[in-house]
């Protein structure tokens, strides 16, 4: 007997790192989870790579973008006739800059990225969940969420901007049987981190992404980095159906990172 | 096959209420538990309704006396040969009042009951946790471990203090295979609410109903927690898929706390 049985589950970024994790112990638990990811021969793999054929569907886009997530809702309902836990996972830093030499378009991507498509997905998925009266939102945030380094504004600003989106829309359906939450992860080596992160040291004024891990770790209690699996426990524990008290809740796994 | 098989637990104030849900929650996920309780008639009813055989003990003690919190996790770990994970749940106040009108007793029960207490289980504990290399402290704390009501401000302080006991305590230990976390539920309605919550109520000029209806309409639920609530994160933290999780003070309030 799983936690998540019968479950319908979408998970944007879900074919590696957190996202991934987050997949894989849900299907653990008994869910039915559609992942998304933008390559679609990656997302094939990753199916094939996770081996439970018929309760798991890749959806391929762009979590940046509008079509793509609106998209995925409808093809977790498509597949499995409806949609129990959206998972908004998908986010990152391309590009950084301080903000004196931040482009446009980079600080549009963040906002897209990682803000307009939690939106979009809560939005849509609110729509299916609401009549039905049941749901959970989980999105994952960020140890940026609640505090700032310098060097990645947009990510920063954006994660900061999730969270004030996750309380808003916790109270306007706290009455109803669904929840909305943020995980706020410290530092995890995701392959995203360890191929974008030499440029993200180099924006944050550091000599090596070596220096930046030992920044973020410096900072822990735990002095190393979270693991994808420490965030899907928690993601799984809020998706059950026994977390039904449990909403607008900042949610941490960051070693003892955080101040608040 | 358990989460917690092998581990084994101290709870004080286990016998009903939150640290009872959290108890019986342990010894479905394998572990073994010593509650402990001022009362030995109700603690003995409590092992009896747990049903749990030799998994479970209690240990009679009162958690505001630093001699009982040492033996707790003294027989604990002569019982089980261990103790893995720590909850400090026992807490409360009396004789709760404005501050104006507060006495020096009502503050010093707060104090000896909710953070004496943590402080003295937790020294204890650690001295067994550190070199075994492997630990959780839960500390059951409270909404008001985060923010203020009036008329209660002996277990709103108290409660503020057990955080920044979570948080240094984490940073001490947070290399050691150790975590420390405050868990900080909204109102539930246990035992102790219906007896402390009417008097509580009653030093602010308000019905006890009226206290719970101002507890839920501040949270997005608008409805009280419950134990259970509780009992689901704290399994998840002494877990060791909770190794990631430390000096953190964790909302369970259904959206109460602002932050």
């Amino acid at each position: 007997m799983g936690k998540l049985n019968g479950k319908v589950a979408a998970i944007t970024g879900g074919t590696r790192s957190i996202g991934r994790a987050i997949a894989e112990a849900f299907l653990r638990e008994g869910a039915s989870v559609v992942i998304n990811g933008r390559d679609e021969a990656k997302g094939q793999q990753a199916l094939a790579d996770i081996g439970v054929p018929d309760r798991t569907r890749f959806f391929a886009g762009d979590a940046a973008k509008q079509a793509t997530v609106e998209g995925l809702v409808d093809a977790a309902i498509d597949a499995f006739g409806q949609l129990d836990i959206m998972v908004l996972n998908s986010g990152g830093v391309v590009n950084s800059a301080p903000v004196s030499m931040m482009t446009d378009e980079e600080w549009q991507l963040e906002i897209d990225w990682n803000l307009n498509h939690v939106f979009w997905g809560m939005r849509k998925a609110l729509q299916h969940m609401l009549p039905r009266d049941t749901g959970r939102i989980l999105v994952t945030s960020s140890v940026e969420g609640k505090i700032a380094k310098p060097g990645i504004p947009g990510y920063n600003a954006t994660k900061h901007a999730v969270n004030g989106l996750v309380k808003s829309a916790a109270k306007e359906v706290g009455t109803t049987g669904i929840t909305i939450n943020s995980i706020l992860p410290g530092l995890i080596e995701t392959d995203i981190v360890r191929s974008t992160g030499p440029e993200t040291a180099q924006a944050m004024g550091l000599e090596s992404y070596e220096a930046m891990l030992g920044v973020f770790t410096q900072e822990s209690a735990i002095k190393k980095c979270n693991t994808v699996e420490q965030v899907a426990a928690v993601a799984v524990m809020l998706a059950s159906d026994a977390a039904r008290n449990i909403t607008g809740c900042m949610f941490p796994v960051d070693g003892g990172t955080m101040p608040y | 096959m358990g989460e917690l098989d092998g581990r084994v637990a101290a709870i004080t104030g286990g016998t009903r209420g939150i640290g009872r849900a959290i108890a019986e929650a342990f010894l479905r996920d394998g572990a073994q538990v010593v509650v402990s309780g001022r009362d030995a008639a109700k603690g003995q009813r409590a092992i009896d309704e747990i049903d749990a055989g030799d998994r479970v003990h209690f240990v009679q003690g009162d958690a505001a006396v630093r001699a009982d919190c040492d033996r707790l996790i003294d027989e604990t770990v002569a019982r089980y040969g261990r103790i893995d994970i720590l909850v400090n749940n026992a807490g409360g106040s009396a004789n709760n009042a404005p501050v104006v009108d507060l006495t020096d007793e009502a503050m010093d029960y707060a104090l000896h009951l909710n953070l004496w207490s943590t402080f003295w289980c937790s020294r204890r504990a650690l001295a067994h946790m550190i070199p075994q290399q492997w630990g959780r402290i839960i500390n059951i704390s409270s909404l008001e471990g985060k923010v203020g009501k009036p008329g209660i401000a002996v277990y709103v302080t108290a409660k503020h203090a057990v955080n920044g006991l979570t948080k240094s305590m984490a940073h001490e230990v947070g290399t050691l295979g150790i975590t420390v976390n405050s868990l900080c539920p909204g109102a539930i309605e246990t035992d102790m609410m219906k007896e402390e919550g009417t008097k509580a109520a009653a030093s602010m000029g308000m019905a006890y109903e009226d206290l719970l209806a101002w507890f839920s309409s501040e949270s997005a639920i608008k409805r009280l927690n419950e134990v259970e609530d509780v009992a689901l994160v704290a399994s998840l933290l002494a877990s060791d898929a909770g190794a990631g999780i430390t000096g953190s003070l964790i909302s369970i309030d259904g959206g109460t706390s602002p932050y």
